[in-house]
């Protein structure tokens, strides 16, 4: 038995009960009646006293009645729980799982709001402190909140009131989810002493409990120990469409026209037909039925895979916009059904080509859709004013071909043979017929491009800084790198064109293309602007202290400062939708925010999850609470004891 | 001018009596259920042997008798003298007293209207057969009194005492009847008409009233009030008379106890009477004057 609030019921107990005594003692006011005689009715009041039996009781039994109903009232008032559970007293943490498959509506209103609603019956039973207990057998609780990353909502405490604010504080995100993090977090703090700063954490490790619909990206880097976690397993329908996939591109030939590819994934056991609508700044610019077939089930595959259905759509837009795919068949999880691109204006590139003369890349760079090409001897290049080429930026991308500047004004280079001085890429020696072994295909500057017959009769072999990014190697040195300094981009080839078979390929005009683009799209405007749920929104190249606003699907006009860098990064999207961000004197920044994620956008419910192997059944039952909360019965008592109060005036009265 | 005069105050009586029940009444008389002495020669046979036309008996004649009753027939025949006894006719006193303390002004319907006109049809009935009347009205004390009235000619003067004799003041039931025995008129009827609730007790005063030479009537009135409350709630009942109060909690309980109280009350008054050959009439105020002085008085025979 535990009080949840004693001193409420003293202090009524102080107001009332000398209240009810006042009010039993004041003397009753009697209605006057004339009378001819109170002769008889004088012996009929003695006649009545003398006759009646138990003379005090009976006077005084309606204010033993009320006192015992006050008593219960008081009782009621003071929150008495009879606790079902015993021994020492226990250590919890909260696992509450906020990522976007818990925010399908499978469960009214959402996965999230059963899964606060359980954690808050389980907060309920656990014991509090006992007020009048010589021994403290309150329970402790954490709460942990996790999607990609987790998040500390609350250590252990056993404040009821506080853990239920916390618990309803927990909103719901669009990432995925990543529980070894929070399980990390969890053990570190269950080895601190928590709020009340006993030294309990010792004696037992905690309970973790978790609260999820089962999707679990990293189960593969979890391992606990067998009835460490509870795992209570909150969903229904599996039943769900999504957007997986979404790119939106200019096409090479004419940068007018957009490409928008799209895959709509069906996690249900029935074929769907859905209409997938594309829009671009909120017009509707065309709707499609698509028909998806069911997901599959295979004897490899642990899950399902889902059906998917690829589409197209192809559109005629100059400007820049905002690009919106959506799935209108309304489904449990509202966060995949639309998925975002930011289409930039199509820009065309002005490019300094240095050289002594090379007619390989003069033609190469040339047959690339640019704005202008320059051509410059070295000796010009040198005479050129630097200043104004870092502040004015008259060229998009400088190529640099087997020539060393003096100086490096900012800007993106794409540099053959040496690398230039000062940006710690140092090439000491020469080797000779080298052969690629190993290149990175996924990377823009090498999209489409096949470096599988480069050979090079001779090449730089280059030592590179830590942080810069190799995307090919030759056998002993890397082919191809990438190297930021000074706020400007090296992307840096080791060899002298002329040198290799390159220019007889095909993939070297598909590279020219794609290093100018990637280099152009580093130029400050063009930064990546489709994100993934979770990734920061990050922009360069501002000056120091720029303030700035984010808007975003929920908030708007959040203040942003650059740091003394330039940099600006804010961390805080776990929604999907388009962000801005404004900053003054430029042009608004958009950026789209996606989901883009098979497993998350499977919310079938998992009754069983895996961690490293090891199997862990979701519980049969939601949690029920494992005490009592006496008051309804006491208030129960205060009723009938008014109503026997009651039975017994009138019978007094009654004639 | 006697006529108007009369007149008058048989208007005056309609006021307490309606004039098809005073027709009514002037069938009735008052009876005795003792023969009684009287003063003057009237209308009612008396115990004594007196002058009358009824003749009783003879007897020897002594010295000193009137030689006016002595029968000269049997002296002719027999040469002794005889005399002639007669049944003397007497008047018949009726003596009505009424009580006029505060308590009678209580109740509804008014136990003091049914009082006055109650001794109003009484009155009437013993005036109209040239009985003797005398009213009298006590409250802690004898209050007014009409002696000796006699005939029609006084129906106006009873009316009046009557209207004119307000409820008021305390009741001392025996001091009242002390008062009423010291000035007694002759013998007779009396009727005493009260509520009969004092808080001294009734023992002492009726027992002042029953003589031989008085045939007592006691009648009770109540209101029904009394007789059966309506009362619910807390209430202070106040005494009109004293002012005392008893503080009371209406039950079911009380109310059992006082109606068992009253029933006691009024049958200790009636064994009282019965005991000492009075006899007991309790009124309700509610009932009806009429049908009390028609029917339940004559089925008594105080009334014939």
């Amino acid at each position: 038995m535990e009080w949840l609030t004693p001193f409420t019921a003293l202090y009524a107990l102080a107001a009332t009960l000398p209240l009810l005594l006042l009010l039993y003692f004041l003397k009753l006011k009697r209605r006057e009646q004339t009378i001819s005689s109170t002769l008889l009715w004088k012996r009929a009041v003695q006649d009545l006293q003398v006759n009646a039996p138990f003379q005090k009781i009976r006077r005084n039994i309606l204010l033993l009645l009320q006192l015992l109903m006050l008593l219960a009232i008081l009782l009621a008032l003071a929150g008495p729980i009879l606790s079902l559970t015993t021994g020492p007293s226990r250590r919890f943490v909260l696992l509450i799982d906020r990522s976007a498959s818990m925010s399908a509506n499978d469960i009214k209103p959402m996965r999230l709001d059963a899964a606060k609603k359980q954690a808050s019956t389980f907060v309920e039973s656990l014991r509090g402190k006992a007020f009048f207990s010589l021994r403290d057998e309150s329970d402790q609780v954490m709460i942990i909140a996790f999607d990609d990353h987790a998040k500390v909502m609350c250590n252990f405490t056993s404040d009821k009131h506080q853990l239920h604010s916390t618990i309803e504080a927990i909103t719901a995100g669009d990432g995925g989810s990543a529980l070894a993090e929070a399980i990390v977090v969890a053990r570190a703090f269950a080895q601190s002493p928590g709020t009340e700063g006993n030294n309990r954490s010792a004696e037992t490790p905690a309970q973790l409990i978790l609260f999820s619909d089962g999707k679990i990206r990293d189960v593969d880097q979890i391992a606990v120990g067998s009835g460490e976690l509870i795992f209570n397993c909150i969903g229904k329908s599996p039943q769900n469409i999504a957007i997986t996939a979404m790119q939106a591109r200019r096409s090479y030939e004419n940068p007018d026209e957009i490409s928008v590819f799209a895959t709509i994934a069906n996690y249900d056991t029935e074929e769907t037909t859905c209409d997938v609508q594309l829009s671009i700044n909120d017009n509707v610019q065309a709707v499609r039925a698509v028909t998806i077939p069911p997901q599959t089930t295979s004897d490899t595959a642990v899950t399902a895979q889902p059906g998917k259905v690829s589409i197209d759509f192809s559109l005629s837009h100059v400007d820049a916009g905002v690009l919106e795919v959506r799935q209108l068949q309304p489904d449990s999880l509202a966060c995949d059904d639309a998925a975002w691109a930011i289409l930039s204006p199509p820009r065309k590139l002005t490019v300094l080509l240095v050289t002594a003369g090379n007619i390989v890349l003069e033609s190469a760079l040339k047959a690339c859709p640019l704005a202008g090409l320059e051509l410059c001897s070295p000796d010009e290049f040198e005479a050129k004013d630097f200043g104004t080429i870092s502040v004015e930026q008259p060229y998009d991308v400088i190529v640099l071909d087997n020539h060393i500047p003096t100086q490096l004004p900012k800007c993106r280079y794409l540099v053959f043979g040496h690398p230039p001085e000062g940006i710690d890429v140092s090439a000491p020696e020469q080797l000779e017929n080298q052969v690629i072994v190993d290149w990175r295909p996924r990377h823009p500057v090498l999209k489409y491009v096949n470096l599988m017959n480069l050979f090079a009769a001779k090449c730089f072999k280059m030592t590179l800084p830590r942080d810069s990014e190799t995307l090919a190697e030759f056998g002993q040195s890397p082919a191809l790198a990438l190297v930021r300094r000074k706020g400007s981009i090296f992307l840096l080839a080791g060899f002298d064109i002329l040198q290799t078979n390159w220019p007889f390929e095909p993939g070297f005009i598909l590279f020219c293309y794609n290093a100018t683009a990637f280099l152009g799209m580093q130029a400050g405007q063009n930064q990546e602007t489709n994100l993934r749920v979770g990734q920061p929104i990050i922009v360069e190249g501002l000056a120091a202290e720029t303030p700035a606003e984010v808007s975003g699907p929920g908030f708007s006009g959040n203040e942003i400062k650059a740091n003394a860098a330039g940099n600006i990064r804010f961390p805080g999207i776990d929604k999907v939708g388009v962000y801005s961000l404004n900053v003054p004197d430029q042009p608004l920044r958009l950026f789209a925010v996606n989901l883009l994620d098979l497993q998350e956008s499977n919310i079938e419910p998992m009754r069983e999850i895996i961690l490293s192997g090891q199997a862990v059944q979701a519980q049969d039952n939601p949690i029920s609470r494992s005490n009592l909360p006496l008051w309804p019965f006491l208030v129960g008592i205060a009723l009938i004891l008014v109503l026997l109060e009651w039975l017994i005036y009138n019978s007094k009265v009654r004639i | 001018m006697n006529r108007t005069k009369t007149a008058t105050h048989r208007r005056r009586l309609t006021e307490l009596l309606d004039p098809d029940f005073m027709a009514r009444l002037d069938s009735l008389d008052v009876l005795s259920r003792k023969i009684l002495k009287s003063k003057l020669q009237g209308e009612r046979r008396s115990k004594r042997h007196g002058q009358s036309v009824e003749f009783a008996d003879h007897r020897p004649y002594v010295a000193g008798d009137d030689l006016r009753f002595v029968d000269w027939n049997i002296y002719g025949r027999l040469e002794q003298l005889f005399l002639k006894l007669f049944m003397e006719e007497q008047d018949l006193t009726i003596h009505i007293v009424i009580d006029i303390s505060a308590s009678l002004s209580v109740g509804k319907p008014s136990k003091e209207l049914f009082i006055k006109k109650l001794a109003a049809a009484l009155g009437y009935v013993s005036l109209v057969n040239n009985n003797r009347l005398t009213i009298s009205s006590f409250s802690d004390g004898v209050k007014g009194q009409l002696k000796n009235m006699r005939g029609r000619n006084y129906i106006g003067a009873m009316a009046e005492f009557l209207l004119t004799s307000d409820c008021e003041g305390p009741s001392h039931f025996e001091s009242s009847c002390q008062q009423l025995v010291a000035g007694r008129i002759g013998t007779g009827v009396m009727i005493v008409l009260s509520d009969f609730l004092f808080k001294e007790g009734l023992d002492t005063g009726l027992r002042r009233l029953i003589s031989r030479q008085y045939d007592l009537y006691v009648i009770q009135v109540l209101s029904p009030e009394e007789l059966s409350p309506e009362l619910t709630g807390d209430l202070k009942l106040v005494d009109i008379e004293d002012t005392d109060t008893a503080e009371i909690t209406i039950s079911s309980a009380l109310l059992k106890y006082y109606k068992r109280n009253i029933t006691a009350y009024c049958n200790e008054l009636k064994d009282f009477c019965a005991r000492r050959g009075a006899a007991y009439v309790l009124a309700n105020s509610a009932d009806s004057v009429e049908s009390l002085t028609l029917n339940y008085l004559r089925r008594i025979r105080l009334l014939r």
